[in-house]
């Protein structure tokens, strides 16, 4: 009985977080509607580019409809992440981190669940954006079950990316400035994710790397739902499953090191 | 006025290659950026050789040229995207007193050292396309310095909404990242008010379509074009600039500018 409520009382305090980020996330809103801006833009760009590729009638793995589809996806799932790398990165470089080590919430914990609040403020409005630009854009509608799966999914993905982030700022506790992880990340994610274009497109050789990586998982798998008529959500499932696990074990091994070293070393 | 503006890139030069290792990173990361980027079109293009008239070559040339006029834009005149804050910060207050161009030193006070990693990254594209050669060298050298013009002009103009709208920096940033976007992709991919819209408000036809008509087939009526261009956007850059300094409020800021 003790046991569950202090659990319960470990999980309200990260949700309180989560709850002001939201909160936060929405009186803040000029980031988030530049977001918005660029992501019509480029799924304007995008369907000219498949529209013309269509006329030039030359084969591709899918229809440039759902291609524009796989996009809007591709990209809402992206957007909708924040980039929770940058504030560790300043609370670590600032030396913020060590005045907040010693409050009663776990810091990367805390800074997580602020993440996820963030990305629930914005995927709503950017849901909304890809589903209005890209069935304008086409004037089609995938299927119903392929979009309702999309939104669990598409949000579990975004969590993935936003824990992703946190590893990524974690890391500043040892490198200071993590601008070049970040830069190679963003390449990854951009050939190996499938980030513009599914990866049935690219030679064997990227598709076979690829499946070693989380990239897939996160962009190209919630989105190749638009893309099939059999939807592998059990698969997909799995590899999201084993890959928060081994995303989360190593967030946390990394956060223990680095309170440990800031603890025998001092700030 | 143009010795003011050597010394200020020779400065900016220097300073960035103080840190030689982070100048090194930031433009070995920027080349390997531009061209992950360009994956994407080797691989539509590998099965797609012909979109609409254009072929690997051109949309090599289109992107190198604007890479190219990116780099030259953020590596000598880094300031442009910085006008904003400067502006609505009050940070111009430094510049005010001094006996130079406000414009022209604020445009030369952010060099940025990845702006050399789109350049050269930009040059080798270019290279790839198959249009640079000794003999074409000064075409293209034109076709890139009137781009990165273009690009100036406008940054300068989106950046001095800030005089008469205040804290306009996320929607000019849009608008300047949303002319590099357009200027990006091949020109048939656009038409109708769009198409209007690149050519006058938001100018990505002479950032990267006339310059590339230019490279590709040289006439002397492109040229005359977009240098018209580059000159008419400068010059409303300047106007407006010069009319929003006139409404500049001080920040009463005491700091210094290096």
């Amino acid at each position: 009985m003790t046991h569950k409520r202090v659990t319960m009382s470990t999980a309200a305090k990260y949700l309180a977080v989560l709850r002001f980020s939201m909160t936060m996330a929405r009186y803040e809103r000029a980031e988030l509607y530049g977001r918005v801006a660029f992501f019509v833009v480029i799924l304007g760009v995008f369907s000219s580019l498949w529209r013309v590729v269509a006329e030039a009638g030359m084969p591709l793995a899918a229809e440039p409809r759902t291609l524009v589809w796989y996009l809007a996806i591709t990209e809402w799932i992206l957007l909708s992440a924040p980039p929770i790398y940058i504030e560790i990165q300043e609370a670590i470089r600032r030396g913020d981190v060590v005045y907040r080590l010693g409050r009663p919430v776990s810091y990367a914990l805390s800074e997580f669940a602020s993440g996820l609040g963030l990305l629930l403020a914005r995927a709503p409005v950017l849901g909304v954006t890809a589903f209005v630009c890209a069935s304008i854009f086409t004037r089609w509608l995938p299927p119903y079950r392929a979009l309702l799966l999309l939104v669990p999914f598409g949000l579990a993905a975004a969590a993935l990316i936003t824990a992703l982030y946190l590893v990524m700022g974690l890391l500043a506790f040892w490198l200071q400035d993590v601008s070049p992880v970040f830069w190679v990340w963003q390449k990854l994610l951009f050939v190996l994710g499938g980030l513009m274009l599914p990866l049935e497109i690219y030679p064997d050789f990227v598709r076979r790397v690829a499946a070693f990586t989380p990239f897939p998982v996160v962009l190209a798998e919630p989105a190749s739902f638009v893309l099939r008529s059999h939807v592998e959500a059990p698969v997909l499932l799995l590899h999201l499953g084993v890959w928060s696990c081994l995303i989360a074990l190593t967030a946390c091994w990394m956060f223990r090191r680095a309170a440990l070293g800031l603890s025998v070393n001092g700030g | 006025m143009f010795r003011f503006i050597r010394a200020l890139t020779t400065m900016n030069l220097k300073a960035n290659l103080a840190l030689r290792g982070a100048f090194a990173l930031q433009v070995l990361f920027m080349v390997l950026n531009n061209f992950t980027f360009f994956v994407f079109w080797w691989a539509l293009m590998r099965r797609v050789p012909v979109l609409n008239g254009w072929r690997l070559e051109d949309v090599e040339l289109l992107f190198g040229i604007v890479a190219a006029a990116f780099g030259l834009t953020v590596g000598l005149a880094g300031g442009v995207r910085h006008l904003g804050r400067f502006i609505d910060e009050g940070q111009l207050d430094t510049l005010l007193t001094q006996p130079k161009t406000v414009l022209v030193h604020a445009l030369g006070l952010r060099s940025q050292p990845s702006g050399f990693g789109d350049l050269l990254s930009g040059v080798v594209l270019i290279g790839w396309s198959g249009r640079l050669s000794w003999h074409t060298l000064p075409l293209v050298a034109a076709a890139v310095g009137a781009s990165a013009l273009v690009l100036i002009a406008s940054g300068i103009v989106f950046f001095s909404l800030a005089f008469w709208l205040g804290r306009v920096e996320t929607v000019a940033r849009q608008l300047w990242e949303m002319l590099i976007t357009f200027s990006l992709y091949p020109e048939p991919l656009f038409g109708g008010a769009v198409r209007l819209v690149l050519f006058t408000l938001l100018p990505a036809g002479f950032v990267g379509y006339v310059p590339v008509h230019l490279v590709r087939a040289p006439s002397w009526a492109e040229g005359v074009a977009l240098a018209a261009a580059a000159g008419a956007y400068l010059t409303v850059a300047i106007v407006t600039f010069d009319r929003g300094l006139g409404r500049y409020s001080s920040g009463s800021r005491f700091t210094t500018f290096g």
